[in-house]
């Protein structure tokens, strides 16, 4: 068995190669039921449509317990996979809400090994995504050997109800301050060039303390900022991952905000630069989607809204302004067929948030966690817009909220710069 | 005889007179100690305000749960209210000190009991502010996770958590400055057994309902689907 040694270098003994044209990594922890399957959709992928390449599979375990490594090593054999040391927790550090523990750890060892194999492109599957197909790799590699691109994200096709902290925050987020118009950025899979895996291990990120809820999201705005060429590659559907996470609603709202916002805060001469944004090529097709089977309980959706304003309004008040909570008051008295979260309106709230955030108006936890019942309003309002709509529809529908954002981007910068102006 | 009474009363008059010049410089040195506590509370008093303010101490005592401090004086402003008070505190140690001059012994022994006191008093301060905040900060959070579990007696409960911290660090100050340090304890622990019994019963016999569909909500099959939603 080739390996990776200790503190993620490569160990020159042990490794029978030392050049890869193509890495391919699986992201695991306890996923014994489908890693197999994404272990063989990736030895497919590479055998399909990489034949004359040198490719390896990389595996980073994160300690499983349940015979995920056997299993994986069943589904690819021995000879082709490399197992990954790395330096993993001791133990479970808090919820986390992707519920891989030591996660950052096992993506810096991955770009570490792509660097040492002087691979020319990299990919990176998590095993918990039983809906992988051998598609999906040529779709995150093909673009960075064939057409140059730096960084492959993928774009999934998703139910209405699906993603709805992407869709409604990070994603106009991130577009409306980079300028980049990237619809996942803080997807588990991801594809890269050389030239990109060198700029990642420059990143000082890496052990920052919410680097383990933050890396996908930061490896992807590294890319958005750093002069590459991105694109998207259409991976078709996307099934929920199967692994378990006790992580709750506001849990895993408060981590991907929070590593949204610390970002932001770290890359103010970035974004306060940048104007507009731009469409980037987008690899293949997805299928289209009618509307949600699933429903959620819009009425209980809404009744939760209507108690966080009651109760909470006090601690927005701290970062939201009068004519806000004037305007949550109107809505919170609104009944459910009139119930519509204005688009500007949830664009200065989450823009209100992050400079709250920034001036450390309390703690951090605190305000992220009571930014959850407004998250469930506009999810309330959003789904009840589009739960008739198919996925173009929901694109659509996803388009103008990003505009919001993006029109609202100058409040923000007005916030910033001169916080006391506006208070 | 009469220089007898003449010569007793110039011994008298010789002691009383040594005896007031003994006691002048005292007082002399009494009244400096006091004009310069007065003067130095003073200063103390302008310069504090100027820094408070200049950190934003207002606002930043409203987000600490610190507000209160201006109920307790006229003015409106936490940083005035903490202002004047160190200002008396530096002016009664002026006064303690002064009297320590005097050279008498009562003014002496309470000026040094008082000063034996005072680590006490401040170690009591610091656990009433301590908790203060730390009862701000547990109800802030208790609100906060209640209203995101979807509870609609969150109010109830922050308000629970903040009295709670708040008996605990009143009861510690008090321990600490030793009053009722058998009583104390004993009403404490009768308090707060009485408010748990009370809601042992209250959940076993008018609650139940109400915990059994909670817990069912948060450990049953019937989970909020909204959780189990791929949010990401």
């Amino acid at each position: 068995m080739a390996s990776i040694g200790s503190n993620s270098s490569i160990q020159e003994a042990e490794v029978p190669v030392a050049h890869a044209d193509i890495v391919v990594a699986i992201a695991a922890y306890n996923d014994v039921r489908t890693v197999g399957a994404v272990a063989r959709a990736v030895r497919d992928g590479l055998a399909t449509f990489f034949g004359s390449h040198e490719a390896r599979i990389l595996l980073a375990d994160a300690g499983s317990t349940d015979g995920t490594l056997e299993a994986a090593r069943g589904a690819v054999g021995d000879t082709g996979l490399i197992e990954l040391q790395y330096q993993r927790p001791a133990a479970m550090s808090g919820v986390l809400y992707h519920g891989h523990p030591g996660r950052t750890e096992a993506l810096r060892a991955i770009v570490q090994a792509a660097d040492r194999l002087n691979a020319k492109a990299c990919a990176l599957v998590d095993a918990s995504l039983h809906s992988a197909t051998p598609a999906w790799i040529e779709r995150l590699i093909a673009p960075v050997l064939a057409d140059g691109f730096d960084y492959v994200s993928p774009y999934y096709v998703r139910h209405a109800h699906e993603g709805l902290i992407t869709k409604g925050i990070v994603y106009p987020v991130f577009r409306a301050l980079y300028g980049v118009r990237l619809r996942q950025p803080a997807a588990q899979e991801f594809g890269c060039s050389a030239r990109l895996v060198s700029h990642y291990l420059e990143q000082n990120f890496w052990d920052r303390d919410q680097a383990s809820v933050g890396v996908d999201l930061w490896l992807a705005v590294a890319a958005a900022t750093g002069g590459f060429r991105l694109c998207e590659a259409a991976l078709g559907i996307r099934q929920p991952p199967s692994r378990e996470t006790p992580a709750d609603l506001s849990t895993t709202l408060a981590q991907i905000v929070g590593a949204l916002f610390m970002d932001l805060e770290d890359r103010v001469d970035v974004w306060q630069r940048s104007r507009g944004s731009l469409p980037i090529p987008v690899v293949g097709a997805g299928p289209e989607i009618g509307p949600d089977a699933a429903s959620l309980n819009l009425e209980r959706l809404i009744e939760a809204f209507r108690l966080g304003y009651r109760e909470l309004r006090e601690i927005w008040t701290w970062v939201l302004p009068p004519r806000t909570i004037v305007d949550l008051k109107k809505l919170s008295e609104a009944p459910l067929e009139r119930f519509q979260f204005d688009d500007r309106l949830w664009a200065g709230i989450i823009y209100d948030f992050a400079f709250g955030y920034n001036l450390r108006v309390m703690p951090t936890d605190h305000l992220l966690r009571s930014l959850t019942p407004l998250y469930t309003g506009w999810m309330a309002s959003f789904v009840l817009q589009v739960r008739n709509a198919t996925s173009s529809q929901v694109e659509e529908r996803v388009e103008q909220v990003c505009l919001a954002f993006e029109a609202q981007k100058r409040y923000l910068i007005s916030r910033w710069r001169w916080p006391e102006r506006l208070r | 005889m009469w220089e007898q009474v003449d010569r007793i009363l110039r011994q008298a008059t010789s002691r009383i007179v040594d005896q007031v010049a003994d006691f002048l410089p005292g007082v002399v040195v009494s009244l400096v100690l006091l004009l310069a506590a007065v003067l130095f509370a003073v200063v103390v008093r302008v310069l504090l305000v100027r820094v408070l303010r200049g950190l934003e101490f207002d606002r930043r005592a409203e987000q600490w749960g610190l507000a209160g401090l201006a109920s307790w004086s006229a003015s409106s402003s936490p940083a005035l209210a903490l202002a004047r008070a160190t200002s008396w505190v530096i002016f009664f140690m002026g006064v303690l000190v002064s009297l320590t001059a005097l050279n008498a012994t009562i003014p002496s022994r309470l000026a040094m009991s008082v000063f034996e006191y005072v680590p006490h008093l401040l170690a009591a301060l610091m656990i009433l502010i301590g908790g203060g905040i730390m009862a701000r900060l547990l109800a802030r959070s208790a609100l906060i996770g209640a209203v995101n579990m979807r509870i609609q007696s969150a109010r109830l409960i922050s308000l629970g958590v903040k009295w709670l911290v708040l008996l605990v660090a009143i009861a510690m100050a008090l321990d600490h400055l030793g009053i009722g340090r058998s009583i104390l304890p004993l009403a404490f622990g009768i308090v707060f057994g009485g408010v748990v019994l009370a809601a042992a019963l209250a959940v076993g016999l008018g609650a139940r309902g109400v915990v059994s569909r909670a817990l069912e909500e948060q450990l049953g099959e019937s989970s909020r689907v909204d959780d189990k939603v791929d949010h990401v």
